[in-house]
């Protein structure tokens, strides 16, 4: 009895995100007439492309072991950065400008982590602090209008029937992420830092670099969501970011990516934001009220977590074989430990 | 979690007790409260006046409650309580809710155990099924911020006028009821994790969690407990807030996770345990009350408060890690 | 025989055209749907507005789907353009900014969906998509609040303004409105965001007394929660000074200071009202009435004068 208990726990965990994408549908297809069409999908990929951003830039962070608790601030600082320069440098370098604040952002967490060896919780809890009254400060406490609202309008618009140009933007930046992770050196690397990071010292690993690496990239991915939600609301708020933080965490864990560090994958987490912005646009075409979101959101992360635990570590197969592949080149390599 | 570097180099001896890196890691807390004191009664007459001091400390002694319990989260390696703001919600509308029910001191009793039992959830999970306890009290937060709003479907729980409330939203010999709760909680609790066995098993199981389980510490009740004290601590505070205003809304305790957990590492206490004190976070609860009160007297704009504390708080940790690094103690 | 046909034809046609135009006028919005995107689900002010809200829905027998920014612009911006993409009927929307709306409010007048505003204006150009605005106007309570200063300190004195949560459009208009129309002779001390909080209001409420002491004069308190929060410290202070104490909102403790010479006057919001109002009025521009621009919901100030004559709201 428990042996099926076990099997179908195991199944849930491994294939969640299926899981959890066919109860949705299935409830929305018999609570409302208009929730299984194509219209309502290219709704939910394009409101998941800013907190997916978010979502993306912390799944190396995660894999690697470390947090990143500034991006709500960070991106708030960008979206700020991207609107209130517009009217002195143009509306398109006035957005590399916001891209640019999110990578500072990010090279300032990995000084402070990497340099200082400040641990990244505390670190990225400072930060996330000072970024936001930073954000309020520059700002006066009030948001900013864009001089040229027309140029960020089109990346919501339909793109391809169930795209938008932000949605694409998203999707890509996941399967780039993606290709990274899985298939360079690099990326297989940094699986090795998150699950053991003496062992990758050992091997040569350049585990410093990577680490700032990690920080920097999750600043500019925060940088981006906040760009891209600023040019789409053609607004610069500096209150932008920061309702996000919790639920593109809870978009990265209901993917699969584990707090501990070795696994993950960025199509993982691509999976976990469509998975919740469905939910959520399910839970919003049923009038259902936040707080009861609130209530079964988190007990499906419970649910969620509880069964990963209990199943006992059988999902995620293939990131388990990179890992054991680049401990394994750790050893050949003559490693100490 | 931690970046831990290997050895570049021989280890230095233990430090003795009284090198400069230890003697400093003591000091700095009182003399960041002296510092931050100087500069007050520079900026202000008013600063140094017993009317003054004694708002500072009445401004967070509630929040400093949950603190207090953040601390023994953080010894025993149980990093942070995220669902603070829920029980802290929990435990206010509970008791001023069931106030014109069963009276109001039973009715406080009853949102410190409801409280208790939010954090109960968290232990179990964290302790027993040792999941992550960001995600545990994150997803729990959630789970019970949403059941407190449901409860009170959006609207304000007036506290019933009581002799109770009264006193505990009054003074006693000069000082805030809440004061006196304060410290003689941080009392109980100090000497419960310097003379218990319960606290040495905290430190255990921060500082080794499976050398702890070989030599038969409880080490899955240990976690669990800090998690139960949280809750219970922030029911407390709840029931003090809500006293004192004579109202309670769910959102009372919002923001406060991140006051417990700055206050903590302020005070020198490491997150992921073995190590810390209640004395210390003490000192860093005062800290914070004094940033927040300068903020004020200075007239800087209010967001300022986040800037300072966040400053404060990466000056606090960077030279705590760059003092340990040289004294040879990692992490 | 043409003709008489032609007029029989005619004749039928024209009865036929009655007969179904005749229950389709009567029907009007009912079985429609409106996508209402309120504040908040669970708080002290939206929640009225939201049941008044559902009450004028349910009996124009319209579908009211409603769906929370929890008091996040960014958030409301997407749902707009969810709401938008669903091709409802008709649109309620609560703006929390100026201008994040904008983009889906453009996409709502391509796809001919009336918008109606509740509660908060939006920016310039976003009201001009918009068809009608039913709400109290923010900066208009904070004009109301500095004449009632003006008033009661004959046009000189200092105060101290407690404002709400920094970034927030209430707090920013509220603010607004007030520093536009003080009088010259009254200085501003400082200004401190308390988060229409009243434990955060009794601290920094603390620490204004310590620092100004008898300077202050006046209070502008953004909202009734917070005056209430620098009642109860200046009564903890023990100082001797009566200053004037302004507030926004019209709950119960405000009409108790008020009647108790604590406080000066605090501003009526209904918000009840105001939701029931907004969805008629959108219901009206739905079934194809033309509606004014501006529904105001009358900002009433409370003073000990006048209060027998009103309740609180909440």
């Amino acid at each position: 009895m428990s042996a099926n208990l076990r099997t179908i726990g195991n199944l849930v965990v491994r294939y969640r995100l299926l899981v959890m994408l066919a109860g949705v549908l299935i409830f929305g297809g018999f609570t409302q007439d208009d929730f299984l069409t194509l219209t309502t999908f290219q709704s939910v990929l394009d409101r998941a492309a800013v907190v997916g951003f978010l979502a993306l830039g912390l799944t190396p962070i995660l894999i690697a072991g470390q947090i990143d608790l500034s991006i709500g601030s960070v991106m708030s600082l960008a979206a700020y950065a991207t609107i209130a320069l517009q009217p002195s440098l143009g509306s398109l370098p006035a957005a590399f400008v916001g891209l640019g604040v999110g990578a500072l952002a990010g090279a300032i967490n990995a000084v402070i982590v990497v340099a200082l060896k400040v641990t990244s919780l505390v670190a990225t809890l400072a930060t996330l602090l000072i970024g936001a009254s930073l954000a309020l400060l520059i700002s006066d406490g009030q948001p900013v209008s864009s001089a040229d609202p027309m140029f960020g309008l089109s990346l919501t618009n339909e793109l391809l029937t169930v795209l938008s140009p932000r949605s694409a933007l998203f999707i890509a930046a996941a399967l780039i992420m993606f290709v990274w992770l899985r298939a360079t050196p690099s990326g297989r690397n940094l699986y090795a830092v998150g699950s053991s990071m003496p062992a990758a010292i050992s091997a040569g690993i350049n585990v410093n670099g990577y680490m700032a690496g990690i920080f920097v990239l999750s600043g500019l991915c925060a940088g981006a969501a906040g760009v891209l939600q600023a040019l789409s609301a053609a607004t610069g708020s500096p209150l932008a970011g920061s309702a996000l933080l919790i639920p593109a965490i809870t978009a990265v864990v209901i993917g699969g990516t584990r707090l501990e560090g070795g696994r993950g994958s960025s199509l993982a987490t691509l999976g976990g934001v469509i998975a919740l912005g469905a939910l959520t646009t399910l839970s919003e075409y049923n009038g259902i009220p936040s707080y009861t979101q609130a209530v079964y959101t988190g007990l499906i992360l419970i649910l969620l977590i509880t069964l990963d635990r209990i199943s006992g570590d059988n999902g995620g197969r293939k990131t388990r074989t990179l890992r054991r592949a680049a401990v394994k080149q750790v050893q050949q390599h003559g490693g100490t430990s | 979690m931690t970046l831990r570097a290997s050895p570049t180099g021989p280890k230095p001896a233990p430090s003795a007790a009284w090198s400069a890196g230890s003697v400093l890691s003591v000091l700095s807390i009182p003399l960041a409260i002296v510092a931050l004191m100087v500069l007050g009664s520079i900026v202000s007459p008013s600063f140094l006046t017993v009317r003054n001091l004694v708002n500072v400390l009445n401004a967070y002694s509630a929040v400093g409650l949950a603190a207090l319990g953040s601390t023994f989260v953080a010894i025993c390696g149980g990093l942070a309580d995220l669902s603070i703001p829920a029980t802290v919600a929990l435990g206010a509308l509970v008791a001023l809710g069931a106030g014109s029910l069963v009276g109001p001191v039973p009715a406080a009793f009853l949102g410190i155990l409801v409280a208790a039992l939010g954090g109960l959830v968290n232990g179990v999970l964290i302790g027993y099924v040792r999941i992550n306890p960001i995600i545990v009290t994150l997803a729990s937060g959630f789970l019970l911020l949403g059941l407190a709003q449901l409860l009170v479907g959006g609207g304000i729980v007036y506290a019933e006028p009581s002799a109770f409330g009264t006193f505990v939203a009054g003074n006693l010999f000069g000082l805030p009821v809440s004061v006196w709760i304060f410290f003689i909680v941080a009392l109980i609790l100090h000497i419960t994790l310097t003379r218990t066995p319960f606290g040495r098993w905290n430190f255990a199981v921060g500082g080794n969690y499976e050398a702890s389980a070989a030599s038969a510490v409880p080490v899955r009740f240990t976690r669990a407990s800090a998690f139960v004290l949280t809750g219970l601590l922030s029911g407390m505070c709840g029931i003090l807030i809500a006293l004192s205003i004579g109202q309670a809304r769910p959102i009372i305790g919002a923001g406060y996770e991140f006051v417990a957990i700055t206050a903590v590492v302020i005070g020198g206490t490491s997150l992921f345990g073995g190590r810390g004190s209640i004395l210390r976070t003490v000192g860093g609860v005062i800290i914070l009350a004094l940033i927040n009160n300068l903020i004020v007297l200075i007239g800087w704009p209010t967001p300022a408060t986040g800037l300072a504390t966040g400053s404060i708080l990466l000056v606090v940790v960077a030279i705590d890690a760059y003092l340990r690094r040289r004294t040879g103690v990692l992490g | 025989m043409t003709i008489r046909r032609n007029i029989l034809l005619g004749a039928a046609l024209s009865a036929l055209t009655f007969a179904v135009a005749g229950p389709v006028a009567a029907a009007g919005v009912e079985g429609k749907s409106i996508c209402y995107i309120t504040a908040a689900n669970s708080h002290f002010y939206v929640t009225p507005a939201n049941e008044g809200a559902q009450a004028a829905a349910d009996a124009a027998g319209v579908k009211l789907t409603i769906v929370s920014e929890e008091f996040s612009p960014q958030t409301g911006a997407d749902q707009l353009n969810s709401c938008v993409s669903r091709k409802v009927d008709g649109i309620l929307l609560w703006p929390l900014d100026a201008n994040s709306y904008l983009p889906g409010l453009l996409k709502a007048q391509q796809a001919g969906i009336p918008v109606v505003a509740i509660d908060t204006k939006a920016g310039e150009e976003s009201m001009k998509l918009i068809a009608s605005f039913v709400g109290a106007d923010k900066y208009g309570q904070g004009q109301i609040s500095a004449k009632q200063m003006n008033e009661a300190l004959d046009g000189k004195g200092k105060v101290v303004i407690i404002a709400g949560q920094a970034g927030n459009n209430t707090t920013i208009m509220r603010t607004d409105g007030f520093l536009a129309d003080k009088a010259e002779g009254i200085e501003v001390l400082a200004t401190v965001n308390a988060d229409f909080d009243q434990q955060k209001a009794l601290v920094a409420s603390r620490d204004l007394i310590t620092k100004f002491g008898d300077q202050i004069d006046g209070v502008y308190a953004e909202d009734d929660a917070m005056a209430a929060g620098f009642l109860q410290a200046l009564k903890e202070s023990g100082l001797a000074i009566k200053p004037v104490i302004l507030g926004i909102g019209g709950t119960k403790t405000a009409f108790d200071a008020i009647n108790a010479g604590e406080m000066t006057s605090t501003i009526l919001q209904p918000p009840y009202d105001n939701g029931r109002l907004a969805v008629e009025t959108l219901a009206k521009v739905m079934g194809g009435e033309t509606v004014a621009a501006d529904v105001p919901l009358e900002n009433t100030v409370v003073t000990k004068e006048n209060i027998g004559g009103f309740k609180p709201v909440m």
